[in-house]
């Protein structure tokens, strides 16, 4: 392959493969796993492996939420997904207990007395600092241990810019094909939620030696974020995977030592994307195009581009301004760019619930007691007659009238006149019957805030580039002149006589057999 | 992949209506593109995607057109020359570096390269008269003379319309585009790939037969699913037992090796298991010429046992004959795993003739799998067609497909015995009675033998659980396909369910629901006591608890769509039209492993303060 392409010069990773993309069947030691503590509620921890007295908890790295205490240990080596019990944990003595360091035990034990009256165990204090205290379940809650995804971590992980969310990074990696063996430049690392979904996209192995597999080429231009990603990375098993270049890629362009990553897909989270886009070009740029290729001289002679040469590019730009957009769309113009394409992705969240309407139910949160339907409000309303009535016939006597209408007013129907002594009892029958959580009408609604706008996606793709040498390559190797049928849009008359040879020709050779050979020789051709 | 046309490959023609045509580019043949014209498959063979082809009137002594490349600057043209119009919006990038600014008119007016004025901006009304003088009749001449590409009746129609110096330059480009498309004799080649195929389907054939899948909904379901290449291929070693050898020589089912799987329910045709095996690495088969030359071998080749071995003559070589252009190359791409280094010709036979493996070969690769399970005795599949891969082949030519795809029906899923192909036992026959056979026969007994070991071990391995995810897009109703598939998937892994509409989606979530759950927990179903977690995962559910509430995680429902824009100088919206239809709902959620026994959820109570936090604390944590 004439392919310029990158080679790694660190050696293989012998590390085990990433939890993002093979966790294996359990939770390991110094592995990344995601606490789920409630529905949207995720906590991305480092397992540790219990090793003694740690931050002077006695149970090891402990991890403190409003649902209780959760040693590591006790989410050490279980089934990914697992339900984890809070455990009994001393929170409250620790920050004394490291004050008191190296003190002798008559000290301790004096401590410990006045422990006694504010902790609830005070054995703790006795723990010798390098045996690990095995930890005892408490009732205050549970959380799950799941599995990192790119989902989870994007969802969870620490803020250093705007994300790239599931919907919009789902939708670009689909629309730039990066797949597994793909190579994609990634320009804005960021906090790295693409990073990882685009690894995940691409990989198929960690590269052996000199071998070309799937990779991201990601660039980050701030220097801090640069040295978090890097660290997270590690920490992800991601090294073989991803190659992050600390540069500003406007004016440093996208080459890895002078060498072309051979990238196969583009994805630009730049403030100026028609900056970077002139050094994503096969060749060098014309004049309205300013290329700096400062660090390589005279580069007019040796134009290396970071494209994969034998292969249309995708790319895609993601911008939250439509400023920018059209900036970015007419460079594409100019550089060759075509099928430009230019969306933005609006998702939405739905919660299910159920709505429960009606009079007769009873008065928990979200239970709205109006009348049911049509039915419901003229009995009620029916009943209010009668009893007014009824009321109207009594001999008047002003107080009692007053005492009775308030008694009765918010009363349920629990019968009163005989028309309602029929109907009341299988209503309430019927209440007790259905569970409260199959009660009422189930809905659908939107989450209370959504996000009406998160940035324009440009897609775009750059053909392969094509010489008149290649096309006259290309002429004599598929010489014209042996044409024999018409395929595609063919007229009516044209396609009968086509059917017609086609029936003798299988009368012709007779049993399903035959046809099936046939068809399997076809799909040979077509594989081939 | 995807770099030159290849030979016999499917491809996508888009023309400029912005129809799609996809055929099979056969060489040797004439590719009629109806109204616009046709050419020789031979001039599009061998060149790149992507590009823009015009066709070219024919030469006096030839009978087909020509094609000829469109640069890049030819079809931005028209915008290119609004940008350099004095007034515009937004000049070119790269031209000069003003800061954008709003255009400061009211009036619009759109000047050709020389600078003469073609079109203006102003409140004159346009005569309802003003029409095309050109005839219907003097239009079909010109078309039939059919000179430069189209281009000439364009500019004529242009030409002869007697109001379009009244124009403004938004209804002149307008008017421009829509004479473009039907007449410009343009077309590009696109590769059949999932994106575009999905495409295809859903806006030029019937988009209820892939459930109205669309590209953000194939993206959503594949990320949530986690779907991605599984691992390295793991092939079982040849058990190498005799014809005479029965139910006893199928191995077992190791369930150590079984990684990187997913469990999938397709009523799309194939296409929803299409996109994941793209995402797997295992859809597209083979390379271009170049490239399969620079691909290495590894190990695992050797071990290889592809379907297509049928066609194979009973002769057993020694030895392994690698071929000669299989070479290591610094340059080794391995997309689609080892099936590409068995060489083919073109008539789909391999060069070189392996060892035939034994009945109980399993051909299977233990990672990296799709497992399919199809209400109907066969999957229907039939737009992986379009992939070169039909599972209803038997013979089938080398796809990675073959050793990644496993299918089987519910019945075989749920009640094996009473499934006759996994429950009749194998036949066996000493080699001197089996060498007595007639060929046919003999050709009958090996495809028995191997369609039983192939099923058995489909059948186990899915029993086996321990699925990396489950992704579905089907008809059926979701509560019973989860019922039956929960217990086979590992903890903690994905579970990602599409579907047209909201209703089956939402009523699954609400088996899932808080109150639901708490209910549960507090334990409520009596039917459900002194059960061990075993039990309770496999547990058949009843009315009131269809599905065991605490075996998913983080439910949730969503719903994305992609709006189009059309951006051009001045001129920049979103589409004014779009395809309705169904909107699609995506379910996720993961799958949890709930603690044995009782699980307390009261809060954390701090005795001495008192403070709102407790009170939120206290109430059962909603996880």
């Amino acid at each position: 392959m004439s392919l310029n392409s990158y080679s790694p010069t660190m050696t293989p990773t012998t590390k085990a493969i990433s939890p993002f993309l093979d966790p294996g069947p359990r939770t390991r030691a110094n592995s990344l796993a995601i606490l789920q503590l409630s529905r949207d509620n995720l906590l991305p921890v480092y397992l540790q492996s219990p090793t003694g007295n740690h931050d002077g908890y006695a149970e090891g790295a402990v991890v403190n939420t409003r649902y209780g205490s959760f040693p590591h240990s006790t989410m050490l080596n279980v089934p990914w997904g697992s339900q984890i019990r809070a455990s009994k944990v001393d929170t409250g003595s620790r920050g004394r207990k490291r004050k008191r360091e190296g003190a002798d035990d008559a000290c301790r034990d004096a401590t410990a007395a006045s422990e006694k009256d504010n902790e609830e165990s005070p054995a703790v204090a006795n723990e010798d600092s390098t045996a690990v205290k095995k930890a005892v379940a408490d009732t205050s809650g549970f959380i799950h241990v799941l599995p990192p995804t790119p989902e989870l971590w994007t969802t969870s992980l620490p803020h250093r810019t705007q994300v790239v969310y599931t919907p919009d990074y789902s939708y670009i990696l689909h629309r730039i094909r990066a797949r597994p063996g793909s190579v994609l430049i990634e320009a804005g690392a960021g906090s790295g939620s693409f990073t990882h979904a685009s690894v995940r996209a691409v990989y198929n192995g960690y590269p052996a030696e000199g071998q070309r597999k799937g990779k991201v080429f990601s660039f980050e231009f701030h220097e801090q974020r640069y040295h978090k990603m890097k660290e997270e990375l590690s920490g992800h098993g991601m090294d073989g995977l991803v190659h992050l270049t600390h540069r500003d890629v406007y004016n440093g362009g996208f080459l890895i030592d002078g060498n072309s990553p051979g990238a196969d897909a583009v994805f630009l989270d730049l403030p100026a994307p028609w900056e970077a886009l002139p050094h994503l070009s096969r060749r060098k740029p014309q004049p309205p195009f300013d290329v700096k290729t400062a660090a390589s001289g005279d580069a007019e002679a040796e134009w290396v581009s970071p494209l994969n040469p034998k292969k249309s590019v995708h790319i895609c730009t993601f911008s939250p301004c439509i400023e920018q957009v059209t900036r970015t769309v007419s460079a594409m113009r100019r550089l060759g760019w075509v099928d430009i394409d230019m969306v933005e992705i609006a998702n939405r969240k739905l919660h299910t619930s159920r709505e429960r309407v009606g009079l007769n139910l009873n008065f928990d949160r979200g239970v709205n007691n109006s009348a049911r339907d049509v039915d419901e409000a003229i009995a009620r309303l029916t009943e209010i007659e009668c009893r007014f009535r009824e009321h109207a016939a009594k001999p008047r006597d002003g107080d009692e009238d007053m005492d009775s209408a308030d008694e009765d007013e918010p009363a349920p129907p629990t019968g009163r006149g005989a028309t309602n002594n029929d109907e009341a009892p299988p209503v309430a029958e019927e209440a007790s019957e259905t569970a409260p959580w199959l009660e009422g009408r189930l809905i659908t609604r939107g989450e209370p805030e959504i996000k009406t706008h998160t940035s324009y996606l440009v897609f775009a793709v750059l053909p392969m580039e094509w010489t008149e040498a290649d096309e006259a390559a290309a002429a004599a190797k598929y010489p014209l002149g042996k044409e024999q049928k018409v395929i595609g849009a063919i007229d009516k008359v044209a396609r009968k006589q086509e059917r017609r040879e086609q029936l003798q020709k299988q009368q012709g050779n007779g049993s399903r057999k035959a046809r099936r050979k046939e068809r399997d020789e076809k799909m040979g051709q077509a594989a081939a | 992949m995807h770099s030159l046309i290849r030979p016999n490959a499917w491809v996508a023609l888009k023309l400029p209506s912005g129809s799609t045509k996809v055929l099979q580019i056969a060489p040797n043949t004439t590719i009629s593109l109806g109204k616009y014209g046709a050419f020789p498959s031979n001039l599009v063979i061998g060149r790149p995607y992507h590009l823009t082809f015009e066709l070219l009137d024919k030469l006096p002594d030839e009978s087909f057109s020509r094609l000829r490349v469109v640069t890049t600057n030819e079809l931005h043209a028209d915008v290119f020359a609004e940008e350099a119009a004095p007034g515009c919006a937004t000049p070119a990038a790269g031209a000069n570096d003003t800061v954008i600014s709003t255009t400061d008119g009211e009036e619009f007016s759109l000047v050709d390269e020389k600078g003469n004025v073609i079109a203006r901006s102003n409140h004159e009304v346009l005569d309802e008269n003003a029409r095309q003088t050109l005839t219907q009749d003097e239009i079909e001449e010109l078309k039939r003379e059919g000179n430069n590409a189209g281009k000439d009746v364009i500019a004529k129609l242009l030409l002869s319309h007697t109001a379009l110096d009244q124009k403004t330059s938004f209804s002149l480009a307008k008017y421009k585009l829509l004479k473009t498309k039907k007449y410009i004799r343009r077309f590009q080649v696109l590769p059949i790939d999932v994106a575009n195929l999905a495409h295809w389907q859903l806006e030029e054939r019937d988009a209820s037969k892939i459930l109205d899948l669309r590209a953000e909904m194939i993206g959503l379901v594949g990320s949530w699913g986690n779907v991605h290449f599984g691992g390295d291929d793991v092939l079982l070693p040849d058990p190498k037992a005799p014809t005479a050898a029965g139910d006893e020589a199928c191995l077992p089912v190791d369930e150590d090796l079984l990684r990187g799987r997913w469990l999938v329910v397709d009523d799309t045709c194939g296409l929803l298991v299409a996109a994941m095996a793209e995402r797997m690495g295992v859809l597209y088969d083979g390379e271009d010429p170049e490239m399969e030359k620079a691909e290495g071998q590894n190990g695992t080749t050797t071990a290889q046992t592809p379907a297509g071995l049928e066609k194979h003559q009973e002769t057993r070589t020694s030895e392994l004959i690698v071929p000669e252009t299989t070479q290591k190359d610094s340059d080794t791409e391995m997309v689609d795993g080892p099936t590409n280094s068995l060489k083919r010709q073109n008539d789909g036979k391999p060069k070189q003739q392996k060892p035939r493996p034994s009945d109980f070969a399993i051909p299977y690769s233990q990672t990296n799998t799709i497992t399919v399970i199809h209400s109907a005795s066969q999957p229907n599949l039939s737009l992986l067609n379009y992939w070169g891969f039909d599972i209803t082949s038997p013979n089938h030519p080398p796809h990675p497909l073959l050793n990644h795809l496993l299918n089987l029906s519910w019945l075989q899923l749920l009640k094996p015995e009473l499934d006759t192909s996994y429950s009749t036992p194998p036949l066996t026959a000493s080699p001197e009675v089996l060498a007595s056979w007639k060929p046919s026969r003999r050709g009958n007994f090996h495809r028995k033998r191997r369609r039983y070991a192939r099923i058995r071990h489909v059948v186990d391995s899915t029993r086996t659980g321990n699925f990396s995810g489950l992704v579905c897009a089907s008809t059926m109703d979701p509560i019973s396909i989860l019922r039956h598939t929960l217990p086979l998937l590992a903890g903690g892994a994905p579970v990602a369910i599409y579907s047209p509409s909201v209703e089956s989606l939402a009523a699954l979530a609400d088996c899932f629901s808080v109150p639901r759950r708490t209910a549960w927990v507090s334990g409520s179903v009596a039917e459900t006591d002194g059960m061990s977690n075993e039990e309770l995962e496999r547990w058949e559910g009843n009315e009131r608890f269809p599905l065991n509430p605490t075996l998913l995680q983080g439910v949730s429902i969503q719903t994305s769509r992609a709006r189009r824009w059309q951006v051009l100088p001045g001129r920049t919206h979103p589409l004014m039209t779009e395809r309705g239809g169904a909107d699609g709902y995506v379910f996720t959620a993961w799958r949890a492993k709930p603690a044995e026994g009782k699980v307390a959820a009261k809060g954390k109570f701090k005795r001495r303060k008192v403070d709102s936090v407790d009170s939120e604390a206290a109430t059962p944590a909603p996880a």
